[in-house]
């Protein structure tokens, strides 16, 4: 029923506006209204957002930047002329967020739902948004179980990056920056993107260093505040490097606690995605020569955009912090359906379907904050991936990363319906 | 933290879920009282003593959950002390949010102010060092206060059979109100101490609570010795198995309850407080 109602919402709109067209002359003198001048119903965009428990600051993170993406979007007329109107939920478990995805779809009647962070909770969603027919982009939850895709096809549903992209990066980049590495040691969280992050960072790394022994790996469970024995444990290692896949409050733990006992005196370090708490990783207790990476975005990015200047110098000015890389998913969500919608109106301006838009957005080239972004036709996110070595010339209090490693998707992810492993055994080194 | 717990259990009968909150709530007026320290130019080297203050003085929220909550479940069944305590995690945590907001937070390099010491072998970092010393000192304050003090030896009646000693003239609203202040404040600062190794998330109170309840089961309720000797068998057998079988690092603390609650059901110091 409610389905049927969606569908026959457009063109109802679609014929008030033919009506208008005719009428010529009066139509224009409505249009003398500048903003939002089809007069048009708010467009409603569903937000799903974590706001609670460790990813918390990425959930807020992507909310800011989508609710600075619609002030700019609304200032500049909407989509197509109709104002841009969030409606945002919680993210929390997989059921109740399946709940409030069907309560924005059916009751809400949004036209698009975007977020999703954690896998756990994207993985249930898919099928999902599959079934309720209504596009849903995600920020950074896959619909991967570990590294294998269970959703190939997909009608509705768009994904984020693999989840085990910035480890391959990673692993790209180690043999590049720390030469003679013969040991390694990895701590990651006791869950699937800890695991994932490890197993393929080891396969990549094997390839470029066919004699390199991993000689410990540890997985604490997410939540943990105290590592102090996972450190003498990793001392204990003697490896010459250690693999961290940390992302939260629990990067900047660490790496506070192995300063205090000097491990990167000895050892050297790759964070494959602690660039997440950026800012939160000061100078005092973080060394220099690291490898860091800030995930899809870096923000003090030496050839970035003027979007994201502008977008860095705002994001400070309201909320005090450096924006981390989930304001890229979220604005590069929110701006592709803007895109799409827009495509698919064609010449004549009229909103498409929702299945319309999705087909826009197959394939459709954007510009985010973090440069040139784009979907996939099998709806996965491609971007870049921003690495380098940690440095204190900078003035800041925390640290930045110089040179600063550029590495696309189309490189470091495995193409579709490829097997992971498969994949990266099959390349030429 | 677990000292608290167990002040106030063996007193009141309470099983008290909020001590986790307790000791966020600690750790997050430490981090704001080190950078307002730090922000009024105040040597780094004594940033110790705002830190404990600070530790310290929300304890007195203590005294607010007690009279305006605990007290109106005392007499009713544990399950109502259950959802009271365990509603007020979930407020502070909320509350903690809207006051901190999400992103964790940390106390910049003060840790390594102090530098660190080579023990057998091994760097240790000297503020490990304080906090140990002030553990150790804490712990012996409280065991002064409990057997050579008058209030002492009335929370230790109170503990033993409230009836009588509410009969002999205690006024135990005053004992009640006291004693889960100092269990509060003994969170509180315990959050306070930690927080310059680490970083304070809103949902460390609910990660560390699981833990401090294992602690006490271990040691048996109530009793503050078994609450040290608890605490430190799982610190350091954590630690062994890290380093030895880091699969069983998780797993640990629960085969220690297990066996700990197989041998000994009343916990290893328990006989001494039934």
């Amino acid at each position: 029923m409610t389905l049927l109602d969606q569908d026959t919402q457009p063109s109802r709109r679609q014929f008030l506006t033919l009506v208008g067209a005719g009428v010529g002359a009066a139509a224009a003198r409505l249009g003398a209204e500048p903003a939002f001048a089809q007069g048009g119903a708010p467009v409603k965009i569903g937000v799903l957002a974590i706001r609670a428990g460790i990813a918390a600051p990425v959930g807020a993170a992507g909310l800011r930047a989508t609710e600075w993406w619609a002030e700019r979007v609304n200032k500049a007329g909407g989509i197509l002329g109709r104002p841009v109107q969030l409606v945002v939920e919680e993210e929390s478990n997989p059921k109740d967020t399946v709940e409030r995805y069907r309560k924005l779809v059916l009751q809400d009647q949004v036209e698009v739902v975007l977020g999703g962070i954690s896998t756990g909770v994207t993985l249930a969603l898919g099928p999902v948004a599959e079934d309720l027919g209504t596009p849903w982009l995600s920020w950074d939850g896959t619909t991967q179980k570990g590294v294998e895709e269970t959703m190939p096809n997909p009608r509705w549903a768009f994904k984020s990056v693999d989840n085990e992209v910035e480890a391959i990066v990673a692993g790209i980049l180690t043999p590049k920056y720390f030469k003679g590495i013969k040991t390694v040691a990895g701590i990651g969280n006791d869950y699937s993107y800890g695991h994932d992050c490890w197993e393929s960072y080891q396969a990549v790394l094997k390839r470029y260093l066919p004699d390199v022994k991993f000689v410990l790996e540890l997985f604490p469970k997410l939540g943990v505040t105290d590592f102090t024995s996972h450190i003498a444990a990793i001392q204990q290692s003697k490896a010459d490097l250690l693999m961290c896949s940390f992302w939260s409050g629990d990067a900047t733990i660490i790496m506070k606690q192995a300063a205090a006992v000097g491990l990167f005196k000895t050892m050297k370090g790759v964070f494959t995605t602690a660039g997440g708490v950026h800012d939160s990783l000061k100078k005092e207790f973080t060394p220099e020569g690291l490898l860091l990476g800030y995930n899809t975005m870096y923000f003090d990015d030496p050839k970035g955009s003027a979007l994201l200047k502008q977008f860095v110098r705002e994001y400070k000015a309201k909320h005090n912090e450096y924006p981390p890389y989930e304001c890229d998913h979220a604005y590069f969500n929110a701006e592709s359906y803007k895109a799409a919608v827009e495509k698919a109106a064609g010449a004549a301006k009229r909103w498409p379907e929702k299945a319309q838009v999705v087909k826009a957005l197959e394939g459709i080239e954007i510009e985010s904050l973090s440069g040139r972004r784009s979907w996939r036709e099998d709806h996965v996110q491609m971007c870049s991936f921003y690495q380098g070595m940690t440095t204190h010339k900078n003035s800041y209090d925390f640290v930045t990363i110089s040179p600063v490693e550029v590495v696309s998707t189309r490189q470091a992810m495995k193409p579709a319906g490829a097997k992971l492993f498969d994949w990266i055994s099959g390349w030429k080194i | 933290m677990a000292a608290g717990l167990q002040v106030v259990f063996g007193v009141q009968k309470i099983f008290n879920l909020a001590c986790g909150s307790f000791y966020a709530l600690g750790a997050y007026a430490g981090v704001s009282a080190v950078g307002w320290y730090a922000s009024a130019g105040g040597p780094p080297a004594l940033f110790v003593v705002p830190l404990a203050l600070a530790g310290l003085a929300v304890g007195a929220v203590g005294v607010v959950v007690e009279r305006g909550l605990l007290r109106f479940v005392y007499d009713r069944d544990e399950t109502f002390q259950l959802l009271l305590t365990f509603a007020v995690v979930l407020m502070m945590e909320d509350a903690i949010r809207m006051i901190w907001g999400t992103s964790p937070r940390s106390t910049a390099g003060l840790y390594l102010t102090y530098g660190q010491l080579q023990l057998l072998g091994a760097p240790v970092p000297v503020y490990n060092l304080i906090v140990i010393a002030a553990s150790l000192v804490i712990a012996l304050a409280i065991g002064w206060l409990l057997t050579r003090t008058a209030f002492g030896r009335i929370v230790r009646a109170a503990a033993d059979n409230r009836e009588m000693a509410e009969a002999l003239g205690v006024d135990m609203r005053r004992v009640y109100a006291k004693v889960f202040t100092l269990g509060t404040a003994l969170g509180t600062l315990g959050g306070a101490l930690v927080i310059p190794a680490t970083a304070a998330m809103s949902e460390m109170g609910t990660e560390l609570i699981v833990e401090a309840f294992a602690v006490v089961v271990i040691g048996g309720l109530g009793s503050m010795r078994g609450a040290f000797v608890g605490a430190l068998a799982v610190g350091v057998l954590r630690s062994i198995a890290i380093s030895v079988y880091p699969e069983l690092e998780m797993l640990l603390i629960y085969l220690i309850v297990i066996v700990v609650l197989v041998l000994r059901p009343r916990g290893l110091f328990g006989g001494a407080a039934a």
